[in-house]
């Protein structure tokens, strides 16, 4: 195992140096500059390249590359361009935004995903199997801002019930929290819930049909103690791998959701960033995103070799 | 008039008016000022409501009224903002977005104030006065009046700001033309002094709040550019800063040492929204009292509904649709002039701007400015002269991109001018860029003035800020040397006439020029101006006493909760 682990540290941190090379390579052919974004359209050329200059970003990509590379070696993520601030003091907030959202949606979408995916491939063909995938696919099949947008309309605005910003005020406490993410953990719920169902669905579908299963049954087990021990444990590895993708993209890709429930996330903050061409906060905030996704995988990989004995085999060998 | 009166008026005349107010006061006699204009001009060469007041009756107009307005709602609790969030820095002389300036409006304030009806007021001036040629303006700075820090506002606040705003390279406020570091000076602790560079007949109204960036800091921030975000956005507005989070939000609360009375709200919670859905949204939901702006389509909802106040305030801002009058199809003046009578403006004010906008007829000249001369024929639809304009200048297939980038009105303008020129046989392409692309120059890293979209393609569609006088458009778009001039329009005689207007002091010699200017815009048409835009907001019926600004900023001094 801890080979296993070595070797996917390794790969990670290939990957994160590539990460960060192609952003800065991507970033040379975004349009805007710097200079404009942080003066304005109106500001004179003269301006602009002033505070070019001043910034370093009339230089050479690789020669701010460089720089930001070095620094990164001396656990310097740099500074933003724009804001003329450590892109810590960016990403640290934002990051921890982002956490709490996919924290809250998590907790609601996975269970209830799960939940409706096994009852629908336990109740395979029939009407309550046909409900939750048609459901499901037709909420999948919604852009999240849409979705979003209704809920809105309904608890927020119809009913009042909850509010339609996700932002709670400074030191609210974690119910008050919790309350502003409703709506927006509900959205990605909705926009998730398909996908994720589909897929235990199809995991318990195959675990039924299975040899071990029927055996199961002709044992003489119970049906509670055959789903919880044959079918779940078998159904869930495929799930599992899922819902890893999904939490980095809980963490790191919801602009849509964190624009109409003015939430700032690091999604936003990194979309704000390629936007104005601010490229040590780009690059930094993909980076996290990297590491969130990188690290999310690994430990759904830790799970799927505890719960498939295939797995923790083939590594073993 | 009882003789008492005679003798005050001519004393005052002798003794305190200069050249230039006496000029106005022969113009408000000989009828060629209206009360309105009266009030705007001598309060702009500092005159005094009492003296202004007493030139009235004179000739026959009711005094200034001077009684307060009436006050409604309750003092106390705090009011939640809703300004839309900003890329760039919060930096006086940075400030280039509408989010960004009306956040440091509220902490921040200006030597004079252009009201929305156009006038320009003392703010932390007390009065300023031109010498004989309006070259050399020397302002009072008002006493008592206290920096959030507790320090008293003095001339060296006022210099050492404004050295800032001409003195950095990259600064956005645009008065290094106007005068420079050298042209501004103290004379004592409340007098500043203001040598410009050439005449300006209107200089207070480039101080006030439409040059947002012109905000006055303490002397001591002000010498260190760069640090006035850091050192807590200290100004002397009515509140002062006491949080800030980055793209999130800001709390500021009463400053009880405000110069202009106790402000009646105990705070203000800032929320920035990333986009104006979320933003309508809160404000639908009732999570925010007061949006900073709104597009007339997002207002809708809250108009004629009772549990909202909805705002519409004429103002200068406008979009230009700039021809290249130095390539084709467009160098004949004839092709440019079939354009702008294709269009018809009422239905394309009610089309594009829900009925949220005022006629332009092709000029910069918004009828609200005291300089424009209302006598110039206003151009309307006409699609045979249009026609027959194309045949004379063997045009009838014409064919041409109006290039834009994705902002408020401008998509549904351009299209709205695409059908309307179908009218007429004109067939126009539409380009619809992202902001970065169509103000970036293209490719990026090649000469900014000689490739950027927004300068360089044939047609173009522009949005332009409010301001109080037409001084900026002149100067930037439509003269030869303009940096903004997008229809690279050249024209000696207009570039002669605009330098006698910005020179004027006198309305009458200001309104000979911008009727000449007019004409000569209506003979050229390098750029059309169909309409001016009404500034739309909303709030909740809750809020009392609140008067939106055309150019963003939110006064909230006397704003109570109902």
């Amino acid at each position: 195992m801890t080979r296993f682990l070595l070797k996917r540290l390794g790969l990670a941190l290939v990957t994160l140096f590539l990460l960060s090379v192609i952003v800065f390579g991507i970033s040379t052919i975004l349009p805007g500059n710097v200079g404009r974004a942080v003066l304005g359209p109106f500001a004179t050329q003269e301006s602009v390249d002033a505070l070019n200059e001043q910034l370093g970003t009339d230089r050479s990509v690789f020669a701010q590359y460089v720089d930001w590379a070095g620094g990164l070696l001396q656990g310097d993520l740099g500074t933003s361009l724009t804001k003329q601030v450590p892109t810590s003091d960016l990403l640290v907030p934002a990051l921890e935004n982002s956490f709490k959202l996919a924290l809250v949606a998590f907790l609601i979408c996975v269970p209830l995903s799960i939940l409706g995916g096994v009852v629908a491939g336990l109740r395979y063909g029939r009407l309550t199997d046909k409900t939750v995938t048609i459901t499901g696919i037709s909420l999948a099949a919604m852009p999240e801002f849409v979705t979003g947008i209704v809920l809105i309309l309904v608890f927020g605005i119809w009913l009042g019930w909850l509010p339609v910003t996700a932002q709670a005020e400074e030191g609210a406490s974690a119910a008050t929290q919790v309350k502003y993410l409703l709506l927006p953990a509900l959205t990605l719920t909705l926009v998730l819930f398909g996908y994720i169902a589909r897929v235990t669905r199809a995991g318990v579908i195959e675990a039924l049909d299975s040899d071990y299963t029927r055996t199961a049954y002709l044992k003489g087990l119970p049906s509670s103690v055959v789903v919880r021990k044959h079918v779940l444990r078998n159904a869930l590895p495929p799930t599992i791998a899922v819902v890893a993708v999904q939490v980095g993209y809980l963490v790191g890709g919801l602009v849509a959701v964190e624009v109409l429930f003015n939430y700032q996330g690091i999604g936003l903050l990194v979309y704000e960033a390629a936007r104005q061409k601010d490229l040590p906060l780009l690059t930094a905030g993909v980076l996290v995103i990297g590491v969130v996704y990188l690290v999310v995988t690994l430990i759904a990989d830790i799970l799927y070799a505890a719960l498939n004995p295939r797995i923790r085999l083939g590594a073993a060998e | 008039m009882d003789r008492e009166t005679k003798r005050l008026i001519e004393e005052f005349r002798r003794n305190e008016a200069g050249p230039l107010e006496n000029n106005v006061i022969d113009e408000l006699v000989g009828g060629e000022l209206d009360r309105e204009e009266f009030i705007r001009r001598a309060g702009m060469f500092g005159m005094g409501a009492g003296a202004i007041g007493v030139f009235l009756k004179l000739v026959g107009e009711s005094d200034l009224a001077h009684a307060a307005p009436q006050l409604e709602g309750q003092a106390g609790g705090t009011i939640r903002l809703g300004i839309p969030v900003f890329g760039a820095s919060l930096e006086p002389y940075l400030l280039n977005e509408g989010g960004s300036l009306a956040f440091a409006g509220i902490p921040g304030e200006y030597l004079t104030f252009t009201t929305p009806d156009g006038r320009v007021v003392p703010w932390l001036a007390s009065s300023f006065r031109p010498n004989a040629d309006a070259t050399v303006w020397t302002f009072q700075i008002r006493r008592g009046v206290k920096f959030h820090n507790g320090k008293t506002l003095t001339a060296q606040d006022v210099v050492a700001s404004m050295k800032q705003y001409v003195g950095q390279r990259n600064s956005n406020a645009g008065l290094s033309p106007f005068f420079d570091a050298a042209g501004v000076s103290a004379r004592g602790q409340y007098t500043v002094v203001f040598r410009l560079k050439s005449a300006i007949g209107v200089f207070p109204y480039l101080l006030s709040q439409t040059t947002y960036q012109a905000i006055i800091q303490p002397a001591a921030i002000a010498a260190k550019p760069g640090s006035w975000v850091a050192s807590g956005m200290i100004g002397t507005g009515p509140f002062r800063l006491r949080r800030y989070t980055d793209k999130r939000s800001a709390d500021l609360v009463r400053h009880t040492g405000y110069w202009g009375g106790r402000p009646p709200m105990d705070g203000v919670r800032v929320t920035f929204f990333q986009g104006s859905a979320p933003l309508v949204l809160a404000l639908r939901a009732g999570q925010i009292d007061l949006a900073m702006q709104l597009s007339p389509q997002e207002g809708a909802p809250f108009k004629n509904n009772p549990k909202y106040n909805y705002y519409l305030l004429p103002t200068s801002s406008h979009r230009q649709v700039s021809m290249r009058t130095d390539v084709a199809p467009f160098r004949d003046a004839r092709v440019r002039r079939a354009v702008a009578l294709v269009i018809n403006r009422p239905q394309q004010i009610q089309r594009v701007m829900l009925g949220a906008g005022q006629i332009g007829n092709d000029n910069p000249f918004w009828r609200g400015f005291a300089s424009t001369d209302r006598s110039i024929k206003q151009r309307k639809q006409n699609l045979e002269l249009a026609r027959a304009l194309l045949r004379a200048a063997g045009a009838e297939n014409l064919r041409f991109t109006l290039t834009t980038w994705n902002f408020l009105d401008h998509t549904d303008h351009a299209a709205s001018i695409q059908a309307f020129a179908r009218q007429a046989g004109i067939e126009v392409g539409l380009e619809v860029m992202d902001v970065s692309k169509y103000y970036d120059s293209e490719p990026a890293g090649a000469d900014y003035a000689t490739t950027t979209p927004w300068l360089n393609r044939p047609a173009t569609l522009t949005e332009y800020g409010a301001r109080g006088v037409p001084n900026i458009y002149l100067t930037r778009c439509y003269m030869s040397t303009g940096d903004w001039n997008a229809s690279h329009y050249k024209n000696p005689e207009f570039d002669q006439v605009s330098r006698t207007y910005l020179a004027a002091s006198e309305i009458a010699a200001q309104r000979r020029a911008t009727k000449r200017m007019a004409g000569l815009l209506l003979r050229d048409t390098p750029v059309i101006t169909d309409y001016f835009i009404r500034y739309v907001t909303a709030g909740s019926s809750k809020v009392k006493n609140y008067v939106p600004e055309g150019i963003s900023h939110m006064r909230l001094a006397k704003v109570r909760l109902g």
